[in-house]
């Protein structure tokens, strides 16, 4: 070690390899060497035991650069070409190529592109994992939660003319084909089983279109786009990008809520939760375009957004939404959906609408279900008051507890055989409700 | 290590006088023959519910547990000490002898490099098979030797395929498709003569069959495919309303909906995918109303589906086995768009043993095609495993990839070989689901066939569509088993029609009804009590 100098590049595991391979782990990355570390209890000085004095504090606390801290006449070894021990480390303007490369160019600042706006816009895309989650999207669209399913909804689940019973062998079967019999391995991971269970399951609630023929009026879109643009007490909102599968339908849902419910809103007062912004967790642009599309161009037949579908199917846990945030989700993109199509109904001017719209939206990760109707009573969203927004939230409905692939054998003894568990059908009824929301 | 025939007798004599000698005091656990659980040592015993009573195994179970438990409990000269397990079962196997007989039966050895012991050793092979205890048991026996095999890919861009293919499947290809069954009470008497006019009749739309231009080989005009209908009580199929749900998918996935460019090479995946996916479901569901069978159906979006098989024979070329002779082993594994299963089966279509034409004879081998080997899992699936209640096929949809499209066989000068391609994948992916389809009810090539298989198909490439009907006759296609066997199995396809000429600002132009209405058709099959 004579030879290597304080500024010499050395592999660390050198030092271990000095130290006679007592430890197993060798780095080898490339460090220099620090200035020896006193190992030992702090020397009792008056520093140490009461402190720095004033003037240290002041000066530390100033923050002046670095290179200020410096002499300015520092001699560096620039001119030498090479290092010398005792001269200060130079530092060389950066370097440029004189011709513009493509393949190696920073690309435009964001001042120079065209849509640049002093106004920061905050952005709620699939990837915005909200802190505060239904609260904080209920501010950020003005809306007034309700528990549980709205009565219209709860009368179709209830009406036993529509025969739901019957389809419980049928949704026994799809859970089984989706979570057991769709692989030639021993289970499927949920990115397979998750849309595969959503597939079957609306297989199912499309053959019900035999008893109620204006439900062949519903097309699905997938990997479609939505923009919507509002403000919200001078903060710039968009909802953008891809979402989910939107299922259109013909005819729109007819208003959940009566006239009175709506009026009794103008008393409701938003949450806050001071000292978090609302607009935590949105991303932050100064480069966009205030755009309102529902995705389809003028002329489509099925105009109305009816039902939006979020599947979490991601294999590893931490990729997936949390239930809390997956709502938050589905009330912002609901809401976004339904205020495009208002401003294409009714014009860009903020009113409250006469004949609101209804959107709904169902999110699952392939076992717990979160079902959800919103309805857009309002297009007047800079002041946190007047008439609000209306939504509905059914949370965590489980659709079976679990899915055994192989028997759980202890012991050499079969204790729990393979099959599905804890069936409920309460939840594929509410499912086939809001699928025939709208035309029953 | 051989053991002389004097050492066997006497083991075998040791066993019997232990088989017969009084069971000694073990306990077996009351509650296994009451169908609890129970632990027994170095076996398992399942959780038998109380309540089934048609499990074979309920009430021997006792003696043969106390049989289990003297073998384990003496120890000391194991059966199956050898390693070579099954040696003692083979005397089982061995033709039953009269009980004062102190000779075992004459047979040949088993492990001798002989052409008798490969006989024997085969024999014992497919009693395993016929003996499996279930069908998952039977497929992982069938399956279970791994050697080099051939894979097929259904969509090929190899110069006549579909003759080679033919042949590797002993199928027949009829040009067109088969004639429908008149089912008699139902012909309406307005359906034979050729209605020019569409005007629907009051409420109801008009009879599918006047708007059939005559397709290829299909003789009779067929009767209407809704049942019931010889008082005109049921609605007929209304053309109107299939045509506006086929365009209204088509316009959605190619006109009204913001999309981007598709990538590169993956046209498929941009609009022709989806507007299938659109349009079947919707055909689906509009007609379960008519057809039951589609009531009850389960669909599936990109399933995969595997078939493995032995065919011919061919000496090996290289490697520790050079000049053996050996079966020639293919393996399909396809991977269709969409297909629809269902619980009963599609009715047959000509009897099991007609003869519609002949098989192609080709003397090359198959890696002429060219065909490549590999050696991996066997595996057999028709798209969901053996529990599920849907286990024989009703449709299969294919989506033709980018790097197959007419364009590119037109650019290459080889116009004729796009039907080839069609053709090949039907053939190919009909007879891998048909057949896995029939393992999945334990037939094989040793056990063949009862009754025919019969399944559809559609390859598109999102504007133009051939129909495939497949009807499986045989599974015997190996060559001890093909020697004696007259059967075929027959291919019905048509050549590649357009749905429609071309999309623009918002409408269809050209649709065209008959390659709507053979789809609906398709869909409308089911059995005759149905």
């Amino acid at each position: 070690m004579a030879a290597a100098g304080p500024m010499a590049l050395r592999r660390v595991g050198a030092a271990a390899a000095a130290r006679g391979r007592g430890t197993l782990l060798t780095r080898g990355i490339l460090t220099r060497a620090a200035p020896p570390r006193h190992r030992g209890p702090l020397p009792r000085t008056p520093w140490t035991t009461r402190g720095p004095p004033p003037e240290e504090l002041a000066r530390a606390v100033e923050r002046r650069p670095v290179r200020e801290q410096v002499e300015l006449d520092a001699v560096t070894y620039a001119g030498r070409q090479h290092f010398v021990p005792g001269l200060a480390r130079p530092r060389f303007p950066p370097w440029d190529r004189g011709w513009h490369d493509p393949w190696h160019s920073p690309g435009p600042r964001y001042e120079d592109m065209p849509l640049y706006k002093e106004r920061g816009c905050y952005v709620c895309h699939q990837r915005v994992r909200m802190l505060e989650g239904v609260r904080q999207a209920q501010w950020l669209t003005k809306t007034k939660l309700v528990e549980g399913l709205p009565p219209s909804v709860l009368s179709i689940v209830d009406d036993s003319a529509h025969r739901l019973e019957d389809y419980e062998e049928r949704v026994k079967c799809a859970i089984s084909h989706a979570r057991l019999w769709d692989t030639t391995e021993v289970a499927p991971r949920r990115e397979h089983y998750c849309p595969v269970l959503f597939e079957d399951l609306l297989h199912i609630c499309r053959l019900m279109s035999m008893k109620y023929p204006s439900l062949a009026k519903r097309m699905l879109a997938r990997n479609y786009k939505i923009s919507a643009t509002w403000e919200r007490e001078s903060t710039l909102l968009q909802v953008r990008g891809l979402n989910g599968i939107l299922m259109n339908s013909m005819a729109p849902i007819p208003p959940v809520a009566s006239k009175e419910e709506i009026l009794a809103t103008e008393e409701h007062v938003l949450e806050t939760f001071y000292p978090i912004s609302p607009t935590i967790d949105l991303q932050e642009v100064n480069v966009y375009k205030e755009l309102n599309d529902t995705g389809f161009r003028d002329g489509y037949p099925y105009s109305h957004p009816h039902t939006l579908f979020f599947l979490e199917s991601a294999n590893i846990r931490p990729n997936r939404f949390r239930p809390e945030q997956l709502r938050a989700k589905m009330l912002m993109f609901a809401f976004g959906n339904a205020l495009a199509k208002a401003k294409v109904l009714y014009g860009n001017d903020p009113k409250v609408l006469e004949q609101p719209v209804v959107v709904q939206s169902i999110g699952t990760d392939g076992q717990l279900f979160q079902f959800m109707v919103f309805q857009l009573n309002t297009t007047d969203l800079v002041s946190s008051d007047g008439i609000k927004n209306l939504v509905w939230i059914d949370s965590d409905q489980n659709l079976y507890e679990k899915a055994q692939c192989i028997p759980e054998v202890k012991k050499r003894v079969v204790t729990k055989p393979a099959g599905i568990y804890g069936f409920q059908p309460d939840t594929f009824k509410k499912f086939l409700a809001l699928y025939l929301h709208g035309t029953v | 290590m051989r053991r002389s025939s004097a050492a066997l007798r006497e083991e075998r004599g040791a066993i019997e006088r232990r088989a017969s000698r009084k069971a000694p005091p073990l306990s077996v656990p009351a509650a296994l023959s009451r169908g609890g659980a129970c632990r027994l040592e170095g076996w398992l015993v399942h959780v038998v519910p109380s309540g089934q009573s048609g499990v074979p195994g309920g009430e021997g179970c006792p003696s043969a547990v106390s049989l289990l438990c003297k073998m384990a409990a003496s120890g000391r000269r194991r059966l199956l000490s050898h390693g070579r397990c099954w040696f003692s079962q083979t005397e089982s196997a061995a033709p039953p002898q009269s009980p004062d007989s102190l000779y075992p039966p004459i047979v040949a050895s088993a492990t001798a490099k002989s052409k008798a012991a490969k006989r024997r050793r085969l024999e014992y092979f497919n009693q395993r098979v016929h003996a499996a205890a279930s069908i998952e048991e039977k497929l992982r026996l069938y399956g279970q030797l791994q050697r080099p095999k051939y894979m097929l890919y259904p969509q090929t861009f190899a110069l006549n395929a579909d003759r080679w293919y033919r042949s590797f499947t002993k199928t027949v290809f009829v040009p067109g498709l088969p004639p429908r069954a008149v089912s008699a009470a139902a012909k309406a008497p307005g359906a034979v003569a050729p209605e020019a006019a569409k005007t629907p009749e009051g409420a109801a739309g008009v009879a599918p069959e006047a708007a059939k231009a005559p397709a290829p080989g299909t003789a009779a005009p067929g009767a209407a495919k809704t049942p019931g209908l010889a008082a005109g009580a049921a609605p007929y199929l209304d053309m109107g309303e299939l045509r506006s749900l086929a365009c209204d998918a088509l316009l959605q996935e190619s006109f009204y909906q913001n999309k981007k460019r598709p990538y590169l090479y993956r046209d498929q995946d941009h609009t022709p995918g989806p507007f299938l996916t659109q349009l079947v479901s919707t055909l689906a569901a509009f007609l379960c109303g008519r057809n039951p069978l589609l009531a009850a159906s389960s669909l599936d979006l990109k399933p995969e589906v595997n078939y493995y098989w032995h065919h011919g024979e061919e000496v090996v070329v290289h490697g520790h086995r050079k000049g053996r002779v050996d079966p020639v082993r293919f393996q399909i594994d396809d991977h269709p768009h969409l297909q629809i299963r269902v619980p009963k089966q599609l009715p047959e279509i000509v009897p099991l043993e007609s003869d519609l034409g002949d098989v192609p004879v080709i003397d090359h081998k198959p890696s002429k095609l060219p065909l490549f080997k590999k050696q991996y899992e066997n595996k057999v699936f028709i798209g969901s495993k053996v529990a599920d209640p849907c286990c024989y096929g009703h449709t299969q949809f294919h989506l033709i990839p980018d790097k197959l499209k007419r364009e590119r066989f037109v650019r290459a000068n080889l116009e004729d070989q796009i039907e080839v391609l069609y053709r090949a994948n039907g053939i190919a992916s009909l007879f891998a689901w048909t057949a896995a389809q029939a393992m999945y009810q334990g037939f094989w090539n040793e056990a063949d066939v009862t009754h025919p298989f019969v399944s559809q198909a559609v390859v598109t490439d999102g504007k133009y569509f051939a129909f495939f009907c497949y009807q499986l006759n045989t599974l015997a296609l190996t060559v001890e088993t093909i020697q004696n066997n007259p059967r075929k199995n027959i291919c019905w396809g048509t050549d590649s029609k357009p749905l429609y000429d071309v999309v623009e600002d918002g409408s269809v132009k050209g649709f065209n009804d008959e390659v709507l209405l053979q789809l609906v058709r398709f869909l409308l099959n089911r059995p005759k009590e149905l």
